[in-house]
Formats: structure tokens, sequence, C-alpha cells
């Protein structure tokens, strides 16, 4: 069923084909036109693309037997019981079937077959010939072998048998009479009107070309032609600023960061027992020109106080990093002393660069309290 | 301070300490006048044929305050030294008040209180007593550093939280003791008399219309008064000396003066709540259940005053008023020098122990050690600590069931669960104020120090 709305030219040339030999030899057809044909016509268009996409052409009056199909009835009714039947398959069933009784036997069948049955007797006489692109054949079993033992019913004890909802399945006309049941009147039966082209056989209509003006009118239209349009304007509107807002946001107006590494002057320019705190602002840093462990060396303390993460103040008086927070107190190498802070301040690494100058790199830290300090890494002896 | 000199900072304070005093006088005047109608004046002496009752006294003080109003108003420095605390008190004042003073004074002044109970919920004493204290804050008022640090905006609620909590510990005071008295003579607490009900509507929620709409009214007036205070951008490298935290958080800040953050950051808080959730399955004393009452509850009562009182309200005052830059103390006269000098050098109780005390180096796994026997040397080098603070939490339970009645009733009742459970959480609140004055006092910093590990206690 991959091709379910298009007749492959093959099969529309069949159908064309099977109208003229439908038109010229009427009683080909005969043994299907008094069988219960235009079930297993509409049970062979579920089975079968070609004669799905012809049901689909049917006229308004007979959509009733599109229906049907939809059911999971299947393929064989002649088989099945007919109480199964459902009323728009009994309703098909009976309309078939006074066409079929009611015009002459062969230009009836000619006639019952143009209006829907037409591309389906095409995509039957195919299943029979054996033509390509059919499903096997015991999905849809050709009316003409499924039908012949069984008796014949009538339409109109079809039809009184659906409305009843009886059990006992529809009798032939003899069989009413016997029984004494009213025969419905047939009906004058008219010739059935043309059904109408399918979509896909019609010609497209070329739509006109639009002139600017009428373009942006439309445009206008869709934008503000209505309240509904406007609200949606004005929610697309207020979606897209907030999506331009977030992507502003996405890209805050704050500084970059400073290098990790960088140069903080030569080892000459630190006098004995300094402190350099003018790199606190830009990059967290003290430079340090002071003895530890009784070695003189140039070493960068970080300004994050270990206790709290504050960040502490030099005390040029005291002569220690005093942390405002908690009142830990550190002195001038980085040793904790005071206030509650655990461990001394930590050390950045620190080398003397190829120019000569210091060059501090703030992605390596050693920790005291393991033992790091002892890393030539740390410092520069002076 | 802050660049303008003492008569200009006189004349700002002129106008509100007149308002003040105007304000105390009114207040006086107005207890007179309750006291006189309703016929609750209390005689004080007999003089000839009239008595003096607290009424005229409460209007004497009326008009002492009425007589104080245009000093205050005066903004002239001779003047107002009329009315300030004398520079020599001052003095005194700053100079004995340090952290150990105060957190001590304040659990002497509270048991004080509390034994004293039934003298001071009299009205006529706590009517005294706050006067004194409105009077000593008002006298307070002239000094340019006192006057700095009560009038900024962070920190006006906190004056009035003092106040406050004040009030309502008296009010609870007063009512449980009333209660007590009762009980005593054997009547039912009064709530159980007083079984008048009225309406929700429209009673009740008249009642808390207005007083939606006037504390609505009176915070605009204060947000108006009071600005926000603003300090400059934040910055990661620039911290403001001294750095507070929100007020109600200043007694965490405290705490964190004494502990590692780790400890007085997440596991004390937490114990705080765990300790106040476990209350219900702990407390088997029903008694208390609607009324006031101190003698019915008394541990439940000192534990909670304890808790709250002291290791909150008091550190958060500590806090706001006495602490300055670089966190060190300063007394409520005293000029907030951010260069004060305070010589400390505090050592943990493992350099104590060893080094001082037995005079070897402390012991230290050799360079390249493998992790575990650096672990083990860890432990060995902390093992004075460790084991104090686990015979402290393991053994004083057991010891104060052997020791004292009441433990041992409380054991006897609530099973061995249940009492160390009550017990650890006791000792855990008890080990703040012995922190704190093991900071103080010996310059102790933490029992148990492996700042390898992050572990300090």
């Amino acid at each position: 069923m991959s091709d379910k709305n298009k007749m492959s030219v093959a099969e529309i040339l069949a159908a064309a084909r099977a109208e003229k030999a439908g038109a010229a030899k009427p009683t080909s057809d005969a043994n299907s036109a008094d069988g219960p044909s235009p079930v297993p016509a509409a049970s062979d268009a579920h089975g079968s693309p070609g004669a799905e996409s012809a049901s689909e052409t049917a006229p308004p009056e007979t959509a009733p037997p599109e229906s049907g199909p939809a059911k999971p009835i299947g393929p064989a009714p002649a088989a099945m019981p007919r109480a199964s039947m459902s009323v728009a398959e009994m309703l098909a069933a009976a309309r078939a079937g006074k066409k079929a009784e009611a015009g002459p036997s062969g230009s009836a069948a000619a006639k019952r077959a143009e209006p829907k049955g037409a591309p389906n007797a095409a995509a039957k006489a195919q299943a029979e010939t054996g033509t390509p692109a059919k499903k096997p054949p015991a999905k849809s079993p050709s009316p003409g072998t499924a039908t012949p033992g069984t008796a014949t019913p009538d339409t109109t004890s079809i039809l009184a048998a659906a409305r009843q909802a009886a059990k006992p399945g529809p009798i032939s006309k003899a069989q009413a009479a016997a029984l004494g049941r009213p025969v419905a009147p047939a009906k004058p039966a008219g010739p059935p009107p043309m059904p109408e082209r399918p979509a896909h056989l019609r010609p497209r209509e070329r739509a006109p070309e639009p002139s600017r003006r009428s373009f942006f009118a439309s445009f206008a239209g869709v934008l503000f032609g209505s309240s509904l349009a406007v609200g949606f304007s004005s929610l697309f509107v207020t979606h897209l600023l907030w999506a331009l807002g977030f992507a502003r946001f996405m890209f805050p107006n704050i500084l970059t960061e400073p290098p990790t590494i960088f140069k903080v002057g030569f080892p000459s320019d630190y006098g004995p027992g300094q402190v350099e705190t003018k790199y606190v602002a830009q990059f967290g840093v003290w430079v340090v020109r002071s003895e530890y462990n009784g070695q003189t060396s140039i070493y960068a303390l970080r300004t994050v106080c270990t206790h709290l993460g504050c960040t502490p103040n030099w005390l040029e008086g005291e002569q220690k990093f005093k942390c405002p927070c908690h009142g830990s107190g550190f002195y001038k190498d980085g040793i904790n002393f005071e206030g509650p802070a655990p461990r001394p301040l930590e050390r950045y690494a620190v080398r003397v660069a190829d120019d000569g100058q210091i060059e501090v790199d703030k992605s390596r830290k050693f920790n005291e309290e393991m033992g790091q300090w002892k890393d030539p890494a740390c410092y520069i002896p002076v | 301070m802050h660049g303008h000199n003492e008569a200009e900072f006189l004349k700002e304070v002129a106008g509100f300490l007149g308002v003040y005093y105007l304000a105390l006088a009114a207040m006086n005047m107005t207890a007179a006048l309750y006291v006189w109608k309703s016929g609750k004046a209390l005689r004080i002496v007999k003089l000839g044929g009239t008595a003096a009752t607290t009424a005229h006294l409460w209007l004497l003080l009326g008009l002492v305050f009425l007589l104080m109003a245009p000093l205050g108003f005066s903004g002239d420095a001779a003047t107002m030294r009329l009315v300030s605390v004398p520079e020599s008190f001052r003095e005194i004042i700053n100079v004995a008040m340090g952290p150990m003073v105060y957190t001590v004074g304040s659990v002497v002044g509270l048991v004080v209180l509390f034994v004293l109970r039934r003298f001071f919920v009299k009205p006529t004493v706590a009517w005294i007593g706050l006067n004194a204290s409105l009077l000593l804050m008002g006298l307070s008022m002239t000094d340019p550093d006192f006057a700095d640090i009560v009038r900024k905006a962070d920190n006006v609620p906190i004056v009035g939280l003092i106040f406050m909590l004040g009030f309502f510990t008296w009010l609870g005071a007063y009512r449980a003791i009333e209660n007590d008295d009762r009980a005593k003579r054997g009547l039912p607490p009064v709530e159980a008399e007083q079984r008048e009900k009225v309406l929700v509507w429209p009673d009740l929620v008249y009642i808390e219309l207005i007083c939606m709409v006037f504390l609505t009214a009176f915070l605009l007036v204060w947000a108006i008064v009071l600005k926000a205070p603003l300090e400059e951008p934040a910055s990661a490298v620039k911290t403001p000396n001294p750095s507070k935290a929100p007020w109600y958080f200043l007694g965490l800040q405290e705490m964190l003066v004494y502990y590692d953050p780790w400890m007085a950051g997440v596991v004390l808080p937490s114990l705080i709540i765990v300790g106040l959730a476990a209350i219900p399955y702990l407390d088997f004393n029903k008694k208390g259940n609607g009324y006031y009452t101190i003698d019915e509850r008394k541990f439940a009562y000192v534990m909670f005053q304890f808790g709250f009182l002291l290791l909150w309200v008091t550190l958060i005052v500590m806090g706001t008023f006495l602490r300055g830059p670089n966190w060190n103390f300063f007394g409520p006269y005293e000029t907030w020098d951010p260069h004060k000098v305070e010589a400390l050098n505090n050592v943990d109780l493992s350099e104590f122990f060893w080094i001082r005390w037995l005079h070897m180096p402390r012991p230290k796994a050799p360079d390249g050690a493998g992790i575990l026997r650096t672990l083990a040397m860890i432990v060995y080098r902390e093992s004075p600590g460790i084991v104090l603070l686990v015979g402290y939490l393991a053994i004083v339970p057991h010891a104060l069931v052997l020791g004292s009645r009441f433990f041992r009733d409380l054991f006897a009742r609530m099973g061995f669960l249940r009492y160390m459970v009550l017990a650890n959480l006791l000792l855990m609140m008890m080990l703040l104020p012995i922190k704190m004055i093991c900071r103080w006092g010996f310059n102790l910093k933490y029992f148990v120090a492996i700042p390898e590990y992050m572990l300090n206690f």
C-alpha cells in the first residue's frame, strides 16, 4: 500500500481498457453482477492499492461502501455469515443488486460497473489475468469464484434484515413471498451521477503571479488581519525579543579573565621584606620578598584566606595579613598564627622568565601543610 | 568621625535626643496616669499624711526626662555633657570589655535574672529596668563612636531586637511565674480559667487587618527614613572591612571564628536543626502544655534560654555592635580603628601538648612515607585532642548519670539511646562556649587540627 493515492500508468490504462471492454461485452461480468459483487469489490479495494484509490473516486452517494473496507471483516463476505455484514455493506449490496436487476442484464452490469466498479473491475481483471502490481490472491478472492454456490439473497430482504437487525440472514424474493413478508417496491433507477475526477487527474490550477503590492497586503493581513493574528504576532515578537535578550544574557558585560601567567617585574625591584600589593586588584596575588625557613626568597601568595575565602588585608604596621571576616592572621611568609584559619596561605608557581622578569603562574598552587613549599617552583631564591 | 568634628556631630544627634527624651517623658507620664487611674499604684514610703506611690515616682521620672529634653535639643557641647555618660565611665567600660567579659558577663547576668526571676518580673522593677536601659542608651548617644554603630541603618533593627526580646522574655516569665504561684496554691493556670472565646470573624480578622495596615505603614516610613545601605560593587579581591553577615547570621559568623568552616558552617547548623526536630522525641514532660510555666519544666526552659538568648542573641549583639575592622573586638565607646593591634598567637592543642608540655617536636612522618603511615602519624600527633573529644562526648554523659540525681532520673525515664542523644546534643551545644573560652583564655585554636584533610575541630 505504499502508493495509495496514485495509480500507476499501467493501472490507469487497464482501467480504461476494462471500461471499454465492459461497454462492449457486458456479459463478461455477468456472474459477478448477480452475485454480491460490490462488497467483494469493496473488500478488494481494501487489499489492492489500485482498487482502493479507485474506490476513493466513488461519488458521494456511494460513500457507504467505502466505510466498509475500514472494518476488519476482511476479504471474503461470500464465505462469511451474512449477519456479520455491517449496515453500510448491506446497503451497498442492496443498491448494487437493485441496479443490476433494474436495467437489462448486460447494460446494467456495465452501468453498475461504471460509477464505481469500473476501476475495480479493471483491477480484478488484472488480478485474474495475472498482470503485475497485485496483491496475493489469498487476500482478495475474486468475486466470480467466490459466489456461485451460495443462494443469491434479495436486496430488499438484506435491507429488511439490516433494519430489523435480525439474526436470520437475508432471503430471496421468492423466499420472502413464501414467508409472507412485504416486498419493497423497486425504486425507479436513474442513471447514477458521474463521479468527480480524482484530484490527481485534474489539471492543476496555476496560482496567479502575485504582485508586490498584493503580496505585502496579504502579508499584512496575515500579521494584523484579526485580533487573533495580532495576538499571535505580538506573542511571536515577544518571544523573539525574549530569545534575543537571552542570547545577550549569555554574553554578560564583564571583564574577561586576566591571564593566569603574568610578569611582575624584575627580582631586583623587590627590596628586603617588601610585600607588593599592587597586583592584588587585578591578579589576586601578593609578591613578597621575605624569609622562610631561614632562606630569603621571592614568592607569590594567593590572596584568599584559607578559612572561608575572604581577601585579607596586608597591614604594614603590624607586618601581617589580616582577614576582615573572621579575624584570621598570617605572617609575612603566609603562615597562619591567629584566628580560625587552619592552614597557611597558598603559594603560586613563580620562575624567572627569559627576559629576567618574575613570571607568576596561577594555575599551580603549593600548600605548606602538604610540604609543597619545598618545591623550587614556588620561590625564587635571592 | 568620618570627617566631621565633635560640634557637628552633636548638632546631628541633638534633634534625635530631644525627641527621644520627650518620648521617654511621655511614656513615664502615661504610665503614671495609668497606674493612678487603675489603682494599681504601690505605696513606696509614707510621708506624713500622704503616701508616695509608684504613680508619683513615674510622674517624677517623666518630669526629669522633660527637663532633659531641652538639654538634648541644645546641641551645645557643654550642655550636652550634662546628658552624657561620663568620660571616665566610658574608658572603664572600653578597657574592661572584651569577649570574655562580655560572654561570661552575659551568662552571669542571665543566671542572676533567672534565679531572682520572682523579683525581676515585678512590673515596677521591670519598668525601672526599662527606664534605666533607655536612659543609658540616651546618655551614650552623645558618644560619637557609640552613636555611629547604633545609628547605622543596618544595626537599628538590632537595637529594636534587644528591647523587644527583653520585653517578650519578661512577659513570658511574668505569666509563667503567675501560673507557678497559682500552682503552689493549688489553683489551675490562668489560661485554664480564661476560656472565653471570641469569633474569628469579625474579631480576629479585624485585629489582623488593622495590624497589617499599621505594620505596612510603619515599614513604609522605615524604608523612607532609613535608607538601605548600598555599598560599592562587589569584587572578588576586595572584602569590606569589617565584612559582616546579615544580622540573623551573625551568630553563625561568630561561631565561624572558633571553628573550621566545614564545622561551623555545615555540621553545627545541621545539628541545631536536627536537635530542634528531635525535641518532641526527647521531651517526655507533658506539663506546660497550653500555658506558661517555668517551675514545671525548668530544664527545658533553661536549656532553651541558654541556646537562644546566650548562644544566638548575645552573639548577634556582639557581632553587630562589638566586632569591628579585622573582626577585632571593640568596646561600645571605642573607635573602630582598623589598625588596632591584638597580640594573638593561636595554637593547636597538639602543639600545646607535644611542644610546650612534653618539650619535643610534634610527631611527623618522614618525607616520602606512605599514605597510611602519614595518616597514622597524623592521628598520633592529634591523639590528645581526639582522646579529649571522644572522652567528652562518650564519658561525660555517663559521669552525669553517676554524679547527678537529675540526670539519673532522666536516664531512667528515657533509656540509653534517647538519653545519649539528648546528652550529646547538650554537650555539642556546650562545646561552643567552652571553645570560645579556650580561645580567649588560652589562645587555643583547635582541639583536633588535621589541615591535611580539612578536619579541624
